[in-house]
């Protein structure tokens, strides 16, 4: 007797039970029901990075109310959407990004440049200005008042580069050519620190995010500068290559600073050994003149001489993301906004504009359909990045021609100084002259 | 950090590999079979009625009888099996859902049609008609005439690819791309008119088979088949790739009555092979692996072990089963996927026979799925064309995709040293280095200079040395020369090369007849051997 039976597929199964219904849905996952998976998947990794670039429009809004170049900008602690800036005008605006209005502004808070700006407790704000004046303004909301009287002045020596506010106690700090600690309820300043042999300008201060008391400073003198507020004293200083402008601690590792040099490049550092730097980052072709970390510590912004803003990735030292437009000056300040979400310039044509941290993020709500083919394209990016083609679309970024033919001049510099310093090398007698690290030659000298 | 990297993907590996064994226990539908209790009973013996018997109410719908007038036919399923398309050979075309009986289009073309194949899904479908490929939609409204496709003999539609391929009376296979409406590639295979075509469906190779007993292996990217065999005496009639071994091996079938097996991995001689009763053979592979051979008056089907272990004597595999068709000649046959059941086309229409074991049980509906819906067909659609694999990448091994690329041949040694990389090398040594530098090039220069210094000697011994930088510039501005010297560029360019030797052709004339003139040499005597110089 044969057994004998044909193959069937019972409609009750594979069909909608009702009308209306989904159609189930089967899977066999035998590779031979699927050819040219691989090869599909590729292509489909490749729309994916074709798609994140066309969809990668970063520019959200641009700020106006500034009649000049906008010098600072600082966030409110605890919110998401209020920062405020301040210009070379000696105006200063609190600005809701939410809404993208001014919910306060103070026009002639001080008298040429806002140089420092900082939020207090509550809904105070201090800045401090050349004019040698800190003053501490009321921005809770009310009617705009262009004759608004600050709720206290602090009159300094000389003028103010920087200042920034403790995190917990009712302190800040300020620089100018001495690093001051002032009380917000007393009229002098608390205590001078200094560096025995510094004689130089401050240019930038801030308290550590999570050693509330360590302090860090930059000044002209190409130095970088810790102190501590318990002892009152500078603790250590490092002299380097050339100068910083500005500085930012870690939000999430507080041994760890960045510096925004003059010589295109940032460096973080590790506070417990200033020797060296721990990464550098190259990419700017012009002096960067601003750096802040993301709230998550995971990247970082900044701003340049070049008229760009980049958003490099912690740990990876070239081929940032990278912002620019055609009416956007030079970069004299950039933050990132407390959800990590956005990123906020302030430039010299007296605009403060918003961006998005990721180009391509969509804004809005996001259903969980389209969450899902997010994720599986950021994915198929990912799995397929050493490929040529999708490598490459997912890599290259256009660049403004005066940035693009910069960097080539640059590289070509770099690498003529460095052939020159081989043939060099060759022909000094062996073991005369040995190659220095790039990490070792930022920093001369290290002082305690 | 990077060998932590290849063991995650190792781990990766066998992990998917357990979860797809797991997988494998969720597949709900079983495969059909037929089993024999002892050595004394054989499947073969069992006829259709009986198979129709056993296999029940459901079942039993694919045994078909078509009686047609217009044949004899030829047919093909859709991807997802639940659509036929039959074309007679003078004329008559329908497409036709085969298990709700609902007729899509039904056409009297009134020419001569050779093939006809169904595109990405049934909404449309291309005949070889007796001049062009006509495409029509589902409703048989023609909706293009292919006009580069002459007289074409057999069709092929490559699904990852949305390309139509056609072969013809020309002997010129072509491709076309049914996204974008663009001629791919038109290959000449040089061996004639062509009337068997078959294609890989694991790497989209095309597989010829000529009149002169030649199997051509194409890809669109290569002009020249990829592989090329001797398979018959005498021309190929029957091709087919076994698609449940991802296209490990491929059956042919002569003229001369032969069928054999091809292993593709090795083409040294057939794996198996056998003659048949009654000459001209169509051959088809299921998706489980099993052969059907259609020739003289009966379909016989193969079963997978024995048609691909190597067996040297040429005696025809263990047969499964067997079904008579009185109906001469039989033109084609055809699994339907996923079910089991087996279409033959002949001079009377066509029958559907039941041939159990034969079908894939369980379909993946994102690849193909039998029971869709419109609005799931639509999104399929879709996706294809966003997944559709460029052309170029067809190969023999597809592998190829996301592996690593070759160790280049280049080799950035300056003298055997490698101590100064690539991009630092000075332009001559990177193009040496890239085998682009052209030596002959600086050879050539010298030797000109040389030749105008010895026809100075030669006239008058003693020049000034003005004289000679004035001779020397004489001739520089020849428009041959300075198109030389324009191309001296160091990159080998043809054009420049051919030239070159064109002019030491010349030179050499010239010496010869200097040498004549002067008695240094004899002047060749004519021979009758010269008309079969080249020149």
């Amino acid at each position: 007797m044969v057994k004998i039976s044909v193959l069937q597929h019972a409609p009750s199964t594979h069909l909608p039970a009702r009308p209306g219904d989904p159609t189930p849905t089967s899977r066999n996952l035998d590779p031979l029901m699927h050819p040219f998976a691989r090869a599909r998947e590729r292509m489909r990794a490749l729309n994916a990075a074709k798609m994140d670039r066309i969809f990668a429009k970063p520019f959200v809004a641009s700020l106006e109310g500034h009649i000049d170049a906008v010098e600072v900008l600082c966030k409110k602690p605890g919110t998401v959407s209020t920062i405020a800036s301040g210009s070379w005008d000696g105006g200063v605006i609190v600005h809701n990004i939410a809404e993208q209005k001014h919910s306060h502004r103070i026009q002639g808070a001080h008298k040429g440049k806002v140089s420092g700006l900082c939020f207090a407790d509550g809904d105070k704000l201090l800045s401090c200005g050349v004019d040698c004046n800190i003053k501490l303004w009321d921005v809770s909301l009310q009617e705009e008042d262009s004759q608004q009287k600050p709720l206290n002045v602090f009159a300094g020596k000389s003028p103010f580069n920087s200042l920034d506010h403790h995190r917990s106690d009712r302190l800040f700090a300020t620089a100018s050519n001495i690093v001051q600690i002032w009380d917000e309820t007393k009229s002098a300043a608390i205590s001078d620190l200094t560096f025995s042999t510094a004689t130089e300008t401050v240019t930038s201060v801030r308290f550590n995010l999570a050693e509330t008391s360590v302090l860090g400073s930059i000044g002209s003198d190409r130095s970088f500068t810790l102190y501590d507020i318990r002892t009152g004293k500078a603790e250590r200083r490092v002299i380097m290559q050339m100068r910083s402008n500005a500085l930012s601690w870690s939000p999430t590792f507080p041994t760890s600073v960045l510096l925004a040099s003059e010589d295109h490049n940032l460096y973080t550092f590790d506070v417990r050994n200033l020797s060296s730097p721990l990464h550098i980052y190259k990419a700017h072709v012009a002096p960067v003149m601003s750096c802040e970390w993301s709230p998550t510590g995971l990247e970082f912004v900044s701003g340049g001489w070049d008229r760009t803003v980049r958003i490099w990735k912690e740990g990876r030292g070239t081929n940032p993301e990278v912002y620019h437009t055609k009416r956007m000056q030079r970069v004299s300040s950039s933050i990132f906004t407390a959800d990590a979400r956005f990123v906020i310039s302030g430039s010299d044509d007296g605009n403060v504009r918003i961006w998005k941290a990721k180009a391509s993020e969509r804004l809005g709500i996001v259903t969980a359909r389209e969450r899902a083919a997010i994720e599986y394209r950021d994915s198929l990016k990912d799995r397929w990045k050493h490929d040529q083609d999708v490598g490459k679309i997912s890599r290259t970024r256009h660049l403004p021609k005066p940035v693009y033919q910069a960097a080539q001049l640059k590289r070509t510099m770099l690498e003529a100084q460095r052939v020159k310093e081989e043939r060099r090398r060759r022909h000094t007698r062996a073991g005369q002259s040995k190659p220095k690290a790039e990490r070792k030659k930022i920093v001369l000298t290290e002082q305690t | 950090m990077h060998t932590s990297k290849t063991l995650n993907y190792a781990a990766h590996a066998a992990r998917a590999k357990t979860l797809l064994q797991d997988a494998e226990l969720l597949l709900a539908d079983d495969a059909g079979l037929m089993q024999v209790e002892n050595d004394m009973e054989k499947t073969w013996r069992v006829g259709q009625d009986e198979v129709v018997k056993g296999a029940g109410q459901e079942g039993s719908g694919g045994r078909q009888e078509w009686k047609l007038d217009g044949g004899p036919y030829r047919s093909r399923y859709s991807r997802n099996g639940r659509h036929l398309a039959i074309v007679g050979s003078t004329g008559h075309v329908a497409t036709f859902d085969w298990q709700t009986g609902t007729i899509h289009a039904e056409l009297q073309l009134q020419e001569t049609c050779r093939d006809i194949t169904f595109l990405q899904d049934q909404s449309f479908f291309a005949v070889a008609q007796k001049k062009y490929v006509f495409v029509y939609d589902r409703d048989g409204v023609e909706l293009h005439r292919l006009k580069a496709h002459i007289e074409p003999t057999r069709l092929e539609f490559l699904p990852y690819h949305w390309l139509l391929a056609s072969v013809g009376n020309t002997g010129y296979l072509k491709y076309q791309d049914t996204s974008t409406g663009l001629l791919v590639a038109e290959h000449r295979t040089k061996a004639g008119a062509c009337r068997t075509m078959a294609q890989n469906r694991h790497n989209a190779v095309i597989h010829l088979g000529h009149q002169n007993g030649v199997v051509s292996l194409w890809t669109p990217n290569l002009s020249h088949p990829t592989v090329q065999l001797l398979a018959h005496l005498g021309p190929v009639v029957g091709l087919s790739v076994d698609p449940s071994t991802g296209g490990r091996y491929m059956a042919s079938s002569g003229a001369d009555g032969t069928v054999k097996v091809w292993d593709c991995r090795n083409w040294k001689g057939a794996v198996r092979q056998w003659t048949t009763r009654g000459g001209v053979a169509e051959l088809e592979w299921s998706a489980k692996g099993a052969l059907a051979v259609a020739s003289g008056g009966s379909v016989n089907v193969y079963t997978k072990p024995s048609i691909q272990a190597p067996f040297a004597p040429k005696v025809a595999p263990p047969l499964y089963l067997t079904h008579p068709v009185p109906h001469r000649p039989l033109t084609s046959v055809r699994f339907c996927p996923f079910q089991d059941i087996l279409t033959i086309g002949h001079n009377a229409g066509l029958s559907s026979i039941l041939a159990p074991g034969s079908g894939e049980p369980n379909f993946d509906s994102t690849e193909a799925d039998p029971f869709e819906g419109k609005k799931t067909r639509r999104e399929r659609e879709v996706k294809g064309l966003l997944d559709k694999i460029p052309p170029d990448m067809i190969a023999l091994d597809v592998d190829f995709v996301g592996s690593l690329a070759p160790p280049t041949k280049l080799t950035t040694a300056v003298n055997d040293k490698h101590d100064v990389p690539f991009a630092r090398l000075p332009r001559l040594e990177r193009l040496r280095v890239q085998g682009k530098v052209d030596e002959t090039e600086l050879e050539g220069g010298i030797e000109v200079d040389d030749n105008t210094n010895e026809e100075g000697d030669g006239n008058g011994k003693k020049q000034s040395k003005e004289e000679r930088e004035k001779r020397k510039m004489r001739g520089k501005g020849k428009s041959v020369k300075r198109y030389l010297r324009k191309q001296r560029k160091n990159v080998i360019d043809p054009t420049a090369v051919a030239i070159r030797a064109k002019l030491e052709k010349q030179r050499e004339e010239r010496r010869v007849a200097k040498a004549i003139e002067k008695g240094e040499m004899e002047p060749k005597k004519p021979s009758a051997l010269d008309r079969f110089r080249r020149s």
